[in-house]
């Protein structure tokens, strides 16, 4: 019943500028990288992998996409551990002070990022736990957690309650009820949600830069502080390398999306951007 | 968030007798599930967060802050940029969500990849790659300057023009969601039913569409601006010197001032607009989703 | 045309029968290799209630939509009093739609959702308002204007949506599934008022439907579809007393279907041998297929007397059920298991099974069909 006339015609033009608009930065991000040129420019000069080579020869830049991991790893290990058993400790249960509970557990994610950045900063410089990659991991997993529990918890969502009771009244101790019953079900809700956690992290600025030290400099940090002075084809490389995991990240969510056939699983989780 | 209040609870005892059940589920210990996320969240979250409201109310911190003329410049900047970039996002959201409306299921699929790639982008690489395209010799000017107009390039970046473009870069996939989902709740006969009645394409949008989606675009709209507000990046790398945010100022007062009880109660300033918002869009999600039950 | 619909019973009939018939000459739909609705060709004449029955996927709502204009058709050509409407968009066909569901706008009140068209035509507020209330209160809702429709029920609602169809005097109304969401003596409310206002306003109405009870009820004639065909069309008694097809007998009601081979035809009538029940005299409209059967409605075999005249057999009761106004028997009789239908009313004396019976039919009540199944 969606026949073309004149005014879906004008709406299809409207769009595109808008299309564009979103489409073109991440588009140029790659060519940059690989731009034959010392200056940076686009369209490209010509393909060259100068700059890469360069940026995997630079010690300040190695060492930061090494910390970026490390904290990454930290808070997907974290967050999919805390998500994961919140989410089903909480499933198909109702106490006096739920609804606290799942407050708190997302609390993390509407406090604005910058609050949270100067709140561990403060805490972590006052309980003496400062110069390593650690805190800003911890501090990653914090922010993390709340997208692995939302993930896990729509994918529980299908659990009938009455499942697990039946496995445990056949016998099923609580690891085993875990082991068999849960986790398949949650494993795709894990992965999604394991996923969103190591984009949240990988990209996460503001906490890295007031907890940054010259031992625990994140790729996006190291990035900021270089934008402020230069374009530099080194920056082109970093970002075309976040932009490649952010890509493999896309083509999952979609894959998923895909095999779920539910448009509503791609709506974005929560109002925490990281500005 | 809003999610919170969407905990479901079920039937008890499908299946097996809930005599029987009910002591075995309470010596399973369900709540050691919850312990770990508690203690986390209790050591890491709410501790250093409570640290910090301790803070901003040592030294006059409030009353310090409030009177520099720098904060006043910020908080009127970050009403004012996101108020613009809210106003921007919500109209190019819109006009996306009503293409994907309208799409084929594949097409659908394509375009909201292309919607969902920013939101999996990081700030810092949007930023940049803005940062590229507008810089003089970019692409931007160059386009400006080959149609003719514009005989040098026009300064683009490290001004509020900047800043507003980057930040509604970021925000687009926070707009066209819930103006999408208001859109697809739509029942499609009442565009038919508009249109046996005499309206044309026009009216139906006006009389028909537009209001129905209201809810949606007063969700994005909220949604957008708590988001804006909380910007830092996107001011320091693609704006001038007055284009600086409260969030920026919350680091200034930390890092260069070292005056922590300033930046504490600036932020503590932050958070409880940010939750008034907050507070205020789930209301609006509420009153959306009664309205659509009709 | 400022006056009302409401006052449309005062217009002579001839000035009002000139408008309102529907023409559909050879339209198809296809949809890629699908073909939805086959060369099909229909007239509505001027004030006839005509009804498209069918299962879902049969092809009358498509048909509908294109009337409408909502959907494109392959070929063929549609008119609207005479006129081709073909590259007309649905607001300039001048038809009045009622939707299933309604699609009443939930934003708007129900005065507001009457008030739509006219403003659409620009009529001036006084007179929109005036004609809106008028509207309403022909459909008995002239206090209700005020309310949304989630104020409304089901079937306040249904009448908010027949006078926004209605206010703009449209040249034919279009009716899709109108009912589906009443419950059952809603159902057959809303069915009365329909007609009796259709008849008021003398308005031609293209009505589509699934329920046979309801085609039943209402229509003038009825076109039964099925595969994007038309299988038969008549009034209703003609369409469900003598069906063409076995398939358009069971999908109107039960019914008895005896196979048969033919021995005899003669214009209207046939004599036919109908194997253990032996040869009878039906009623013949001149179908022809590859294999018979008669059809006999369980409502028209009749307990009788060995001794009276006409078609008949000896039957065996196997059981009978008591369905409040009426009691059905099930009976075999020569090999065929056969159903008959009584008021309970007319029940005389307590039949018990194994009972040996004699059951029987008027010959103008049994239908010589084409066996398609």
């Amino acid at each position: 019943m969606k026949t073309t006339n004149p005014q879906h015609r004008l709406l299809a033009l409207l769009s595109i500028p808008a299309f564009l608009f979103l489409v073109i930065p991440t588009a140029i991000v790659v060519p940059v990288a690989l731009n034959d040129s010392r200056y940076i420019t686009f369209p490209p000069e010509g393909i060259s992998f100068a700059a890469v080579a360069g940026f995997f020869a630079d010690r300040a830049w190695t060492s930061a996409l090494t910390a970026s991991l490390q904290s990454a790893a930290i808070a997907v290990v974290i967050g999919v551990l805390l998500g994961a058993t919140a989410a089903i400790g909480l499933h198909g249960r109702k106490f006096p002070g739920q609804p606290a509970v799942v407050g708190l557990i997302l609390a993390p994610m509407i406090v604005p990022t910058v609050v949270l950045a100067l709140a561990f900063y403060q805490f972590f410089i006052s309980i003496g736990m400062v110069g390593s990659i650690v805190p800003i991991g911890l501090a990653h997993a914090v922010i993390a957690t709340p997208y692995v529990y939302l993930t896990t918890r729509a994918s529980l969502a299908g659990l009938n309650p009455a499942l697990v009771r039946s496995a445990q009244s056949l016998g099923a101790g609580p690891l085993s009820v875990l082991r068999h019953v849960y986790l398949p079900i949650i494993l795709p809700g894990l992965i999604s949600g394991a996923l969103f956690a190591f984009s949240v992290s990988i990209d996460e600025t503001v906490m890295s830069l007031f907890m940054q030290s010259p031992g625990a400099t994140t790729l996006p940090v190291k990035m900021f502080t270089d934008i402020q002075f230069n374009l530099t084809p080194k920056i082109a490389v970093s970002s075309a390398l976040l932009v490649s995991v952010a890509t493999i990240g896309l083509l999952l969510q979609v894959l998923f999306v895909l095999k779920r056939r539910s448009s509503t699983r791609m709506l974005p989780l929560a109002v925490s951007a990281q500005t | 968030m809003s999610n919170a209040t969407l905990e479901r609870t079920r039937p008890r005892g499908r299946g097996a007798p809930p005599s029987a059940d009910a002591p075995r589920r309470r010596r399973s210990g369900w709540w050691l599930l919850l312990a770990p996320i508690l203690a986390f969240d209790v050591v890491l979250f709410l501790t250093p967060l409570g640290k910090l409201v301790g803070a901003s109310f040592a030294d006059n911190a409030y009353q310090r802050v409030l009177e520099d003329p720098l904060v006043v410049r910020a908080l009127v900047n970050t009403l004012t940029i996101s108020l613009a970039s809210t106003v921007v996002t919500v109209v190019l959201g819109y006009i996306i969500a009503m293409v994907l409306w309208r799409a084929g299921t594949v097409t659908r699929v394509i375009l909201f990849a292309v919607v969902l790639l920013p939101f999996w982008t990081g700030i810092l690489v949007k930023n940049f790659a803005w940062a590229v395209l507008l810089q003089d010799n970019g692409m931007v000017n160059a386009f400006l300057q080959g149609i003719g107009l514009t005989g040098a390039p026009i300064p683009l970046l490290h001004n509020r023009f900047a800043v507003i473009v980057g930040m509604v870069h970021c925000l687009l996939p926070y707009a066209v969601f819930p103006i999408f989902s208001s859109l697809a709740s739509i029942d499609d006969r009442l565009g038919l039913a508009a249109r046996s009645l005499g309206a044309r394409e026009g009216a139906v949008f006006r009389r028909i569409t537009l209001p129905l989606s209201m809810p949606g675009i007063s969700a994005a709209g909220l949604l957008v601006f708590i988001i804006s507000t909380g910007f830092f990046i996107t001011p320091v790398v693609m704006g001038g010197p007055g284009d600086m945010m409260i969030a920026n100022q919350i680091d200034y007062y930390a890092r260069q001032l070292t005056d922590f009880s300033g930046a504490a109660a600036l932020a503590v300033i932050l958070t409880v607009m940010v939750s008034i918002l907050v507070a205020v869009y789930q209301r609006v999600l509420k009153a959306g989703g009664q309205h659509e039950d009709n | 045309m400022t006056a009302s619909v409401i006052s449309a019973e005062s217009i002579p009939g001839t000035g009002r029968a000139a408008q309102g018939a529907i023409e559909l000459r050879q339209v198809s739909k296809h949809y890629g290799d699908v073909v939805a609705v086959d060369e099909l060709d229909l007239t509505v004449q001027p004030g006839e209630f005509v009804t498209l029955l069918g299962p879902s996927g049969s092809g009358k709502t498509t048909t509908m939509m294109m009337v409408a204009g909502f959907e494109e058709h392959t070929a063929g050509t549609v008119l609207i009093d005479g006129r081709p409407v073909d590259s007309l968009p649905p607001r300039d066909r001048n038809l009045g739609v009622v939707f299933q569901n309604y699609a009443l706008f939930p934003h708007m009140s129900a005065l507001e959702n009457v008030e739509f068209a006219l403003r659409m035509r620009k009529v001036p507020r006084a007179e929109r308002r005036q004609r809106a209330e008028e509207a309403l209160g022909r459909v008995g809702l002239g206090k209700m204007g005020g309310r949304k429709p989630r104020q409304l029920s089901g079937g306040q609602q249904q009448r908010v949506a027949l006078a926004r169809a209605l206010v703009f005097n449209p040249a034919a109304l279009l009716l899709d599934e109108p009912m589906a969401a009443l419950d059952k003596r809603l159902r057959e409310q809303m069915q009365e008022e329909i007609k009796t206002l259709q008849k008021s306003l003398g308005i031609s109405v293209l009505f589509v439907t699934h329920d046979q009870d309801e085609a039943m009820a209402m229509s003038d004639r009825i076109v039964v579809m099925r595969d994007g065909k038309i299988v038969q069309s008549g009034p209703p008694e003609e369409v469900y007393n003598h069906p063409m097809t076995d398939w358009v007998a069971s999908f109107l009601g039960d019914t008895n279907l005896i196979p048969c081979t033919i021995v005899e035809r003669n214009g209207e009538e046939a004599v036919v041998d109908l194997g253990g029940l032996g040869l009878a005299k039906v009623r013949d409209r001149g179908a022809s297929g590859e294999s018979y059967a008669v059809s006999i409605r369980p409502e028209h075999l009749k307990f009788r007397t060995r001794a009276s005249a006409g078609n008949g057999c000896a039957a065996t009761l196997v059981s009978s059920t008591n369905l409040g106004a009426t009691v059905r028997h099930r009976l075999t009789a020569g090999g065929h298991e056969l159903q008959l239908r009584e008021l309970s009313s007319d029940r005389g004396t307590r039949i018990l099974p194994d009972e040996e019976l004699w059951v029987g039919w008027d010959a103008d009540k049994a239908q010589l069909l084409v066996l398609e199944s």
